[in-house]
C-alpha cells in the first residue's frame, strides 16, 4: 500500500514537473515575441518614410521562411551536430539515438504527442532565438537590399550557421564545450556575435546606401523617419529579452537548485535577471558617455552592454555585470563609428558593432573574469584559450556564409534592387503606396558631413550619378554631354 | 485519466499516431514532411521571381520618366503613386 501511495505521488510529481516546464517554455516564447515587434519598430524607424513597409516586411517574413526551415533543418543541425559533423547512424531513422533522433521532423517528439510536454516547447524557445538570430541582420540591410535576397539569407543565418555554432558551443555536447570549456552561457556570441560577422560579410557584398558617403569618403546621415518609433521598438526588444534569458535556462523543478544553464551546470533565473538588469543600466551609461548623449547610441549601448555580459551570466556578481557592461556600451559605440567612417561599412543600425564585436567581446570578458568554471558534461574549466578556441571557430562559421552566398546573389544581380528604385524609394515598387498618406509629403533631408542638414534630393542624385556614371534616366554618352 | 474520452479503446500511442497521420518515423509523417519542405522551397523561389519582376518593372518606367514624374506631376508608377522623394522631382520645374 506505501509503495502504491509513493509511486502516485512520485507520477504526480513527475507530471506536475513536465507541465510546469512546458508552461514555463511557452511563456518565454510569448514574451520573446516582443522582440520581433521591437526590431520591427526598431528599423522601422530607423528608415526613411519611403522605405518603411519594406523594412517591415523583412522582419515579418523572417518568421515565415525561418519557421519552416528550423523546423525541418534547424533543429536537426542542433541535435545531430553536437561532434562537429553529424552524428553516426544517422541515415537511417531508426538508427537514431537519442536527443539527435528527436530532433528528426518525423520523429513521435516533433508533433502532437500525448507523452511529450517538453520538445515542443523547447523546440519552439530555440525557433525563437533563430528568428532573431535572422533578425540582428535585417537592421543592418535596410533600405537597398531586395527582400527575396533578405529571406534567403536570413533562412541561412536562422536555420543553419547559427544553429551549427550553437551545438557546437551552446549544449552540453558540443565539441567545444566538451574539450575545450568555451563558456557561453546566454549567448553573446553564438546569438549576436556570429549574426553580427554573418551581417559584416552581406553588408561587404551589399555595399552602402546611395549618398551614405561623399567623394572623399565621409559619411552622411540619413534622418529616419521616426525615432521615437526606434527607442520603443529598443525598449520592446529589452523586454523580449527577459523572455530569452529565461528560456536559455533548463528547468528541473524536482532536483535541487531546480535550474540549470545550457551547459547543465547550477544557476538560478534570478541570478541571470540579476545580470540582465544591471546589463542595461551599465550599457546605457557607458552608451551615453561614449556618443556624449545621442539617444540612438545610448538605447543601443544598453543592447551592447546586455550583449557584453550574457556569456557570464550564469556566475557574474552584479556589480561586476555593471562595470563590464558599461564597458561594452562604450565598446558599441567607439566600433561602431569606427566601422562607419574608417571601414566605410553602411550598416543603417550599427548591428555589426553592437551585436557582433559585443558578442565577441562577451566571450572574452569570460575568460578573464570567469576561467576556472566547470562547463560542459566533462566539467572541462572555462578559459581564456578556450573562448579564444571558439572566437576562432564561429567567426569563419559565421562570415564565410554571408559573404559568400550575398556574392553569389549580388553575382546573379538579386541582392540589391535598382539603383533608380533605391531614389525612389523601395516601397513604391514593393507596394505601390505609400504608408503615410494622411501627411503631407515634406522634402526629404540628409545630414552633410559638417553637420548641416540640407534637401536631400540634389545630394542623392549627385551621388547616384558618381556611382551609375549618369543620372536617372540618362544615358551614359547623354550624361557626357550635359555636363 | 480524463473520463470523457474513451481511454479504454485508445491508448496515448493510438491517440498520437492518429493527430500524426501514422506514429512517428512512418510514411505519414515522411510524406508530410517531403510536402512541407516542398512548400517552403517553392515559396522562396516564388519570393525572389515575384520581386525580380515588380522591381524590373518599376526601375523600366522610372527609367523611361527620367527619374521624374511626367509634365502634369503625374507620377511614373503604378498604382496611387507619389512623386519620388530622392529626385528633383519633389518640385518639378525647378
Amino acid at each position: 500500500m506505501a509503495s502504491l501511495l509513493a509511486q502516485a505521488v512520485e507520477d504526480q510529481l513527475s507530471l506536475d514537473s513536465a507541465i510546469l516546464a512546458e508552461q514555463f517554455y511557452f511563456y518565454t516564447v510569448v514574451v520573446m515575441w516582443l522582440i520581433h515587434v521591437g526590431f520591427m519598430a526598431y528599423e522601422g524607424g530607423a528608415s526613411r518614410r519611403k522605405n518603411v513597409m519594406s523594412t517591415a516586411m523583412k522582419n515579418i517574413l523572417t518568421i515565415a521562411v525561418v519557421t519552416p526551415s528550423f523546423y525541418y533543418f534547424g533543429w536537426y543541425i542542433y541535435g545531430c551536430f553536437q561532434h562537429g559533423g553529424p552524428a553516426e547512424g544517422h541515415a537511417g531513422p531508426a538508427e537514431f539515438p537519442g536527443f539527435c533522433g528527436a530532433t528528426a521532423p518525423w520523429s513521435d517528439a516533433m508533433g502532437p504527442n500525448l507523452q511529450d510536454h517538453i520538445s515542443a516547447v523547447f523546440f519552439l524557445a530555440f525557433l525563437l532565438f533563430s528568428w532573431t538570430t535572422g533578425s540582428i541582420m535585417s537592421g543592418a540591410v535596410i533600405e537597398r537590399i531586395r527582400l527575396s535576397a533578405y529571406l534567403i539569407l536570413t533562412t541561412l543565418l536562422g536555420s543553419a550557421v547559427w544553429i551549427m555554432d550553437a551545438a557546437w558551443g551552446w549544449s552540453s555536447g558540443g565539441w567545444l564545450v566538451t574539450n575545450y570549456g568555451f563558456h557561453d552561457s546566454i549567448a553573446s556570441l553564438v546569438v549576436h556575435g556570429v549574426a553580427g560577422a554573418f551581417a559584416l560579410g552581406v553588408l561587404l557584398n551589399l555595399g552602402p546606401r546611395i549618398g551614405k558617403y561623399d567623394r572623399e569618403g565621409r559619411t552622411r546621415t540619413f534622418r529616419g523617419h521616426n525615432t521615437h518609433l526606434t527607442l520603443m521598438g529598443l525598449l520592446l526588444i529589452f523586454t523580449g529579452f527577459y523572455g530569452f534569458y529565461a528560456a536559455c535556462l533548463v528547468i528541473q523543478s524536482t532536483i535541487q537548485p531546480g535550474w540549470l544553464n545550457i551547459y547543465l551546470s547550477p544557476t538560478t533565473l534570478g541570478s541571470i535577471a540579476f545580470v540582465i538588469t544591471v546589463g542595461f543600466a551599465g550599457g546605457f551609461t557607458g552608451g551615453w558617455f561614449a556618443s556624449k548623449g545621442d539617444p540612438f547610441w545610448t538605447l543601443s549601448g544598453g543592447l551592447a552592454g546586455v550583449i557584453s555580459v550574457s556569456a557570464g551570466a550564469d556566475v557574474y556578481h552584479p556589480s561586476l555585470a555593471y562595470i563590464l557592461a558599461a564597458s561594452g556600451g562604450m565598446v558599441a559605440v567607439w566600433s561602431g563609428l569606427w566601422i562607419e567612417r574608417k571601414l566605410r561599412v553602411d550598416d543603417a543600425v550599427g548591428a555589426v558593432a553592437v551585436h557582433g564585436v559585443c558578442g565577441f567581446y562577451g566571450v572574452f570578458l569570460v575568460g578573464i573574469f570567469a576561467g576556472g568554471y566547470p562547463t560542459g558534461v566533462n566539467n572541462v574549466e572555462s578559459s581564456f584559450g578556450g573562448q579564444l578556441m571558439g572566437m576562432l571557430a564561429f567567426f569563419p562559421l559565421a562570415f564565410l556564409p554571408g559573404f559568400i552566398v550575398s556574392w553569389l546573389l549580388k553575382k546573379a544581380n538579386l541582392l540589391r534592387v535598382p539603383p533608380e528604385v533605391e531614389l525612389e524609394g523601395l516601397d513604391m515598387a514593393e507596394f505601390q503606396a505609400d504608408f503615410f498618406p494622411e501627411f503631407e509629403r515634406v522634402p526629404e533631408t540628409i545630414v552633410l558631413p559638417t553637420g548641416e542638414e540640407v534637401e536631400s534630393a540634389p545630394v542623392l542624385l549627385e551621388a547616384f550619378a558618381d556611382v551609375n556614371g549618369h543620372r536617372p534616366g540618362v544615358a551614359v554618352g547623354d550624361e557626357r554631354r550635359l555636363r | 485519466m480524463i473520463d470523457s474520452f474513451p481511454f479504454d479503446e485508445w491508448n496515448l500511442e493510438e491517440i498520437t499516431a492518429f493527430w500524426t497521420f501514422g506514429p512517428g518515423n512512418s510514411t505519414g509523417t515522411y510524406v508530410l514532411t517531403v510536402l512541407g519542405i516542398a512548400v517552403m522551397v517553392g515559396a522562396l523561389i516564388g519570393w525572389v521571381w515575384l520581386e525580380n519582376k515588380k522591381l524590373s518593372a518599376q526601375a523600366a518606367l522610372l527609367r523611361a520618366a527620367g527619374g521624374m514624374p511626367a509634365p502634369g506631376g503625374v507620377p511614373p508608377g503604378p498604382g496611387p503613386s507619389q512623386p519620388p522623394l530622392a529626385g528633383p522631382s519633389t518640385r518639378p520645374g525647378d
